[in-house]
């Protein structure tokens, strides 16, 4: 079991410093603004392979396992396990919003974590809203697109990550930098590397079932609707995630996607 | 190796296309570009509450025909591929199209658990363009933010494209559309022929 984990993490020491290698290679050549028509997928075709295994491994294993899950366990038991693990989030975020300049958010988001681990019991129950600190989520794909002077559709290349999903080389750069930095990973792997593993491994399980069961409907109306189920994700996931930073440069609105459009001349 | 941080960003694509456009009648706004988005809601809702299957089906059709700006929204959904095309592919396309969106969005509104839309701010762009914001309220969960794309055609305002939670319909149906084109030699008839066949059960 541990010489597993081990393994797994001999593996992802070696996947993270080969996004980080290949964004750094390909990043240089990323000049051309590829926000500027369809999304940059120069790996598309071991993207679609990879895209492939990931829904097989949903097929036979995730959407069961989640399907049952939403099915059967009780909806407070659903609110409160995403609630801890929203609250695991909430140290990483605050690193972000400092990241970007924001430490004032930072201190609220830390707040909001002290709150909720104690008065909210590890988690469970989200009072932090309740008592003015409404919940954010960062993560370093959006400090680096936030910083970035392209388009925000322009994340780079864009990858198909094993037993992740959707990503480009901005959010997979941001991603490995994510787990490096992340308290929870630092503290659990202080105690020893077997905890740390263990830790990391249970966290994965969950968040992997919660997500999963929030996402039944709408991946599933999506595969239904398109003709282009591979397509339809890559446009779907490089469009919200440019939206989230865009949401992040203005502020208030993120209209400038319709100023990007009008350029484009869609219309023949 | 907790890199589901992204998953979050699923998560939220999950629970907007769940809403789909279901939606009610809420708050009073001046601008006919809110009103217009009301009234559909408002229809919409009607049609849930009272019709079933095929009947829910032909209503939204009928909606999508006299609120949506199809053609333009086909053209754009084409991008490049609508100038190789004759006029009896592009009526053909465009059938094809209005079937599978109505027949999706029945299917999508059967599973309608009583959210409410609320029309928020309306933004008026230099090109004639206004844009709707609304927000989706749900029993539980974040609100979804979903913005309306609202144009004049010349023959009244038409919505010419959905946001929900940044993904537009109109550049994911372009992509998908598009890389299938692609896959199957730059034929777009290809692509006619497929949502001809999908539009039939």
């Amino acid at each position: 079991m541990i010489e597993g984990f081990k393994s797994v993490a001999a593996w992802a020491r070696g996947g993270a410093a080969a996004i980080i290698a290949a964004s750094v290679l390909l990043g240089g050549c990323a000049t051309h603004d590829t926000g500027a028509a369809e999304v940059w997928d120069p790996l598309e075709t071991p993207n679609r392979f990879i895209f492939s295994i990931n829904r097989a491994v949903d097929l036979i294993a995730i959407r069961p396992m989640a399907v049952v899950y939403k099915q059967w366990v009780p909806e407070p038991a659903q609110r409160g396990l995403h609630n801890i693990l929203e609250n695991l989030g909430e140290p990483l975020t605050a690193i972000n919003e400092v990241v970007q300049g924001n430490p004032g958010r930072a201190g609220t988001t830390l707040g909001r974590f002290l709150v909720n681990s104690t008065i909210g019991v590890v988690g469970i129950f989200d009072v932090a809203s309740s008592m003015g600190m409404p919940k954010t989520n960062e993560d370093m794909g959006k400090t680096i697109g936030y910083y970035a002077g392209v388009e925000p559709e322009n994340g780079g290349f864009y990858v198909v990550l094993p037993l992740i999903g959707p990503s480009n080389a901005r959010d997979g750069v941001g991603l490995a930098i994510d787990a490096a930095a992340d308290p929870f990973n630092i503290v659990t792997f202080a105690i020893s590397n077997d905890v740390g593993w263990i830790a990391a491994a249970a966290r994965y399980g969950a968040t992997v079932i919660d997500t999963r069961s929030r996402t039944l409907f709408a991946l599933d109306d999506l595969e239904k609707n398109s003709v282009d189920y591979y397509a339809a994700l890559k446009s779907a996931y490089t469009q919200q995630r440019a939206d989230q930073i865009r949401r992040k440069r203005e502020k208030t609105d993120a209209h400038g996607e319709l100023e990007r459009r009008d350029k484009l001349a869609l219309v023949p | 190796m907790p890199l589901l941080a992204h998953r979050r960003v699923v998560l939220r694509l999950a629970v907007g296309a769940v809403a789909g456009f279901a939606a009610l009648r809420a708050g009073a706004a001046d601008s006919p570009a809110a009103t217009l988005i009301e009234n559909v809601a408002a229809q919409v809702i009607e049609l849930i509450k009272t019709k079933k299957g095929a009947e829910l089906e032909t209503g939204i059709r009928q909606v999508l025909e006299t609120s949506f700006d199809l053609s333009y929204m086909g053209r754009q959904a084409l991008a490049t591929h609508w100038k190789e095309t004759n006029e009896e592919q592009r009526q053909r396309f465009l059938a094809a199209v209005v079937s599978s969106e109505a027949h999706a969005y029945a299917d999508r509104f059967s599973q309608y658990g009583g959210q409410t839309l609320s029309v928020g701010r309306v933004v008026p762009r230099p090109n004639g363009v206004s844009l709707v914001e609304s927000k989706l309220n749900q029993s539980n969960g974040q609100p979804i933010n979903i913005e309306w794309e609202v144009r004049d055609t010349g023959q009244g305002l038409r919505i010419s494209d959905v946001k929900i939670e940044g993904v537009s319909m109109v550049m994911t149906r372009r992509s998908d559309f598009n890389s299938y084109i692609s896959g199957h030699g730059g034929q777009v008839d290809a692509l006619i022929n497929e949502l001809e066949a999908r539009a039939k059960h």
